[in-house]
């Protein structure tokens, strides 16, 4: 059997699923002060009366650290940042305890500038004035040579209780993404593995012995013996979790979009031919560009309990949410109480929708129906513009070679998977342009996702064969190869590498398809004389799931 | 968080899988370092910077700046009309509105490219910044506008395609044509008979440094260009003046160049050359990015800047100085042509253009009328080496009553007489574009 529990910000969901289905299911308000209490409980509910010596496998999504960060519950963090020439490094200080070293490695990964020693010894110092224990090293163009991480990494030691350097996070370029990743990965790294080694501690008790995977943005899973070097990567699952539900609940082969609606928003998600969308360059915290890598997923403030308001004479709905809404006890009408006022749902305390309904239509001179018509209208439209908005930026994705430009294909949405609280209504209401599904179980839909989610994982392999080197920065492998390398030397040296760090790494899933992504090589010429190759390799395991529930 | 003060668009289209041979400077690998740098500094992340998706530049695109030999599929490949393409979407992207500057870091590039296309020369096919201002007037009905072509090399296509527009100001600032392709661009070419002091040369000695080229920008283009007043200002962005280019003699630099994007401040720029792909480019077009963003570029310096910059010599300085007058003399008070025509005939003019890249010698006949109601009708027969006899017919975009009806009558003439493989209509006022080709060629 496997168990997935999903820790959201507001409910927390937990499913075991068997050869045949679903097993059990356990559904709880999420106490934020005590997620390890909230974990257990879940644990121990929705394994009731079951054998827990069946459980195959656990898959866990938690909020732990994007909480620790939006609520700034952070360690004190040390950053080292080297940059050599471009955008002044200053911008990019984050915390109260940045440190800019000079030094400087250029985009070919060359040394141009020595780092600073001097001075990071006097930073180092300084730190150990205030008792820092957690660092983070990252230089300019370091995942083509990370000799000046290392170096910052080496004047830590004995300092420091953890150290990211942020060549080991990712491959991709990005300074300022790499910046604020290696902060946070440091700054949360102590939370999360205490949380980490309680949640351990508990299984142990509960007799389980399962192997724990953590679930990442990305709708993959890392085992948890790895996130504790990468906690980070365990930012934003929960959206990533839902939609990697709905590829288990339905076979999708199309250009689709998944909607998930919940209480004060609705997440927008876009699959092309049945897979879904990754963002580009990874997804963002509190506006702040990380190297997370992460489904695309976009947010807009249209839930179920979103306000109905008038102004000027114009019926909206949301952003705002003044508390439930009335058929829960609320004291303002929201958009299921226009639902329940229209009879399409029936949800709780229907007299109260109506009641209120009627109080707001009659404040502003409106008939009641009126208003309820015209709040569902503006909620579907909302929803349908940014449908229509996301999908003209993936299309106007900029690409860089002619054959994409001319065979580039685009991306036209033939069905939407609705999920989350008023799923069923607002389909109803929006099936008229485009067919729409609503799963079953779509109300555990983020549980199944979390739990029947695959491995993933990324990395890239860069090499100058004029130099004769090869590097996999976020495997930490540097080698010798020869003026002859070749590309297809280099993508067999990248699935060869990947395989061995997944199965030293712990990565428990078995027939791991790793898809090279992007595979290119440069002629160098240097004054009219070839110099040798830039050779670019990036290998993806994409997300998936180990099996579907859908008929 | 960095936020740009100018909300900037960058159409970045490097054309990884396009080169014009294996080991030629414009090649596929060209662009890969800028990218590299622009992604390493999280440029595409600063808040008022958007990353565009060029557009696709259409025949009828081309032909409002060209006059195409047979015809434009036959002088193109896509990665031109993408190139193209992407000029187009940097100026729709700034008058939508939807930004306030943009910057098309394109290839290939187009300054060498005449109005007579008949191949390549100078690495270009079709003009990218003629083709993108021809778009803007015809769509946005915007009429002044100014082209300052930075790049190393004289444009001396741009200054063949917009010669007889007087309301084009074309400045060009280059490495003095005797010591360097394409070879021209002196003092004295100032403009056709219609538009003199409309083009405007500035031709500078090898081994100018950032004093020249500030100097020059300082003193004699911004003087001209507040007194011509574009609605819009372009710059054809070459980085070729970069100390370490490997196919020039100038002695500029990343900081340079950004100062004088900053100073200059134009509304488009566009790249054209540049080919120190590695030592060049990647920080030339930050600093480039930087300042038409309104953001600090001054910790933008090249790795080897203070091993191999050295600043200008005093001849240099002294020379530059001396160009001021002339240049200045050459806007505010051009000389006359003598042999221009009386009113309601052609003048005539003769040229022989050699097509570097491709090896092609081409003839021309050219034609403008002298008209008192509009800038004149434009016909010219071109002979190229690798086809016979062919004519372009241009109604300008101001074009008379008389000039319309003489443009037809010499086209409808010209596709009779069967004498021309090729009859290129390109009709400003009605928007009509046509060709009428010898099916037996």
């Amino acid at each position: 059997m496997l168990l997935g529990i999903d820790v959201g910000g507001t409910h927390t969901d937990a499913v075991l699923i068997g050869e045949n289905g679903i097993e059990s299911t356990f559904k709880a308000k999420t106490d934020t002060r005590n997620l390890l209490h909230t974990v257990t409980t879940a644990l121990k509910e929705v394994t009731s009366g079951i054998d827990v010596k069946k459980i195959k496998n656990i898959n866990l999504s938690t909020t732990l650290s994007t909480n620790a960060i939006i609520e700034n519950k952070l360690e004190k963090t040390a950053l080292f940042i080297s940059s050599g020439p471009g955008i002044d490094p200053a911008n990019f200080r984050i915390g109260e305890n940045t440190y800019i070293i000079n030094g400087s490695i250029n985009h070919r990964g060359s040394e141009v500038l020595k780092l600073d020693s001097p001075s990071i010894e006097k930073s180092m110092n300084a730190c150990i004035k205030d008792n820092i224990k957690v660092f983070a090293a990252v230089t300019k163009f370091s995942t083509r040579n990370s000799i000046h991480e290392s170096s910052i990494a080496a004047s830590a030691e004995g300092q420091a209780d953890f150290i990211t350097q942020g060549h080991t996070l990712s491959s991709q370029l990005s300074f300022p993404r790499r910046a604020a990743t290696a902060y946070y990965n440091s700054a949360v790294w102590r939370i999360y593995s205490n949380f980490l080694t309680a949640i351990m501690e508990s299984l142990k008790s509960m007799g389980i012995e399962a192997p724990v995977n953590i679930l990442k943005a990305d709708g993959g899973t890392m085992p948890a013996e790895v996130s504790k070097n990468l906690p980070v990567e365990s930012i934003l699952s929960g959206p990533a979790a839902s939609i990697m539900g709905i590829v288990a609940l339905n076979k999708i082969t199309e250009d689709a979009v998944i909607l998930d609606i919940g209480g004060t928003t609705t997440d927008i998600a876009i699959f092309a031919s049945g897979a879904p969308l990754m963002e580009r360059e990874g997804i963002s915290l509190e506006g702040i560009p990380t190297l997370v890598r992460s489904l695309q997923n976009r947010s807009i403030g249209i839930g179920g309990d979103s306000a109905i308001t008038v102004v000027n004479g114009e019926v909206r709905t949301g952003p705002e949410r003044k508390g439930p809404c009335a058929a829960e006890g609320g004291e303002h009408p929201t958009l299921v109480d226009a639902l329940n006022f229209k009879g399409i749902t029936n949800h709780q305390n229907k007299e109260k929708s109506i009641e209120q309904i009627k109080l707001l239509a009659e404040k502003n001179k409106l008939k009641p129906e009126i208003l309820a018509d015209k709040a569902i209208a503006f909620s579907v439209k909302k929803i349908n513009d940014e449908i229509e908005l996301l999908v003209s930026q993936i299309n106007q994705k900029p690409v860089y070679t002619i054959h994409d430009m001319i065979q580039g294909k685009k991306i036209i949405p033939k069905k939407i998977y609705i999920i989350g609280g008023p799923a069923a209504a607002l389909a109803v209401i929006m099936k008229d342009k485009i067919e729409i599904v609503v799963p079953e179980n779509y109300n555990v839909a983020n549980a199944i996702g979390a739990a029947l989610a695959r491995t993933t994982f990324e990395t890239e392999l860069f090499s100058d064969t004029g130099k004769e080197k090869m590097v996999i920065p976020n495997l930490g492998i540097e080698e010798k190869v020869s003026r002859r390398y070749s590309l297809s030397e280099a993508e067999n040296d990248i699935i060869a590498h990947t395989r061995k760090y997944l199965e030293k790494s712990g990565y428990k899933d078995k027939d791991l398809k790793i898809d090279i992504v992007e595979s290119s090589s440069f002629r160098m010429i240097d004054d009219y004389y070839a110099s040798g190759n830039d050779i670019r390799v990036k290998c993806q395991i994409r997300p998936g799931v180990v099996m579907n529930l859908h008929k | 968080m960095l936020k740009a003060k100018n909300r900037l668009g960058l159409v970045f289209f490097p054309a990884f899988d396009w080169a014009i041979s294996p080991t030629h400077p414009e090649r596929e690998e060209r662009l890969l370092y800028t990218q590299d740098q622009l992604r390493e500094e999280g440029v595409f992340d600063i808040e008022g910077i958007v990353e565009l998706k060029p557009d696709i530049a259409t025949d009828e695109d081309v032909m409002r700046s060209h006059f195409c030999f047979p015809d434009v599929r036959s002088v193109i490949t896509e990665s031109h009309m993408i190139s193209a393409g992407g000029a187009i979407r940097a100026a729709r992207a700034v008058l939508d509105g939807e930004v306030d500057r943009a910057f098309a870091l394109v290839r290939p590039p187009g300054h060498h490219a005449m109005k007579c296309v008949h191949g390549n020369r100078g690495f270009c096919n079709i003009n990218n910044e003629a083709i993108m201002l021809e778009y803007i007037r015809e769509h946005y009905g915007k009429r002044r506008i100014a082209i300052v072509d930075t790049d190393c090399h004289h444009g001396d296509g741009t200054q063949d395609i917009f010669w007889h527009d007087p309301d084009v100001l074309f400045i060009s600032i280059h490495q003095d044509g005797r010591t360097l392709y394409p070879g021209s661009g002196h003092l004295r070419e100032l403009g056709g008979p219609n538009a003199k002091g409309r083009t405007i040369n500035i031709p500078l000695p090898p081994n100018t440094s950032e004093d020249g080229f500030i100097y020059t920008i300082d003193n004699m283009v911004m003087p001209i260009l507040d007194h011509f007043k574009p609605e819009i200002i372009i710059n054809s962005a070459g980085q070729d003046n970069h100390y370490t280019d490997p196919i020039t003699n100038m002695n500029f630099t990343a900081h340079g160049y950004a100062l004088l994007n900053e100073k200059l401040n134009p509304h488009i720029a566009v790249l054209e050359g540049g080919y120190s792909i590695q030592g060049a480019l990647p920080y030339v077009n930050l600093g480039i990015v930087l300042a038409m963003a309104g953001l600090d570029y001054s910790h933008v310096k090249e790795p080897d800047y203070d091993i191999n910059y050295s600043p200008q010599e005093n001849e240099v300085t002294e020379y530059i100085k001396k160009l001021k007058d002339p240049v200045l003399d050459n806007y505010f008070n051009p000389k006359p042509d003598i042999d221009r025509a009386p009113v309601g005939q052609f003048t005539l003019r003769h040229k022989n253009i050699y097509y570097d890249t491709d090896g092609i010698q081409e003839s021309q006949k050219e034609q403008i009328m002298t008209c008192k109601d509009c800038r004149g009708l434009l016909v010219i027969e071109s002979t190229a080496s690798i086809h016979p006899v062919c004519v372009g017919i241009e109604i300008p975009v101001d074009g008379c009553k008389r000039c319309q009806s003489e443009g037809y009558k010499i086209y409808e003439k010209a596709v009779k007489s069967k004498e021309y493989i090729s009859v290129q209509l390109t009709d400003r006022v009605k928007k009509v574009y046509k060709r009428v080709k010898d099916p037996n060629y």
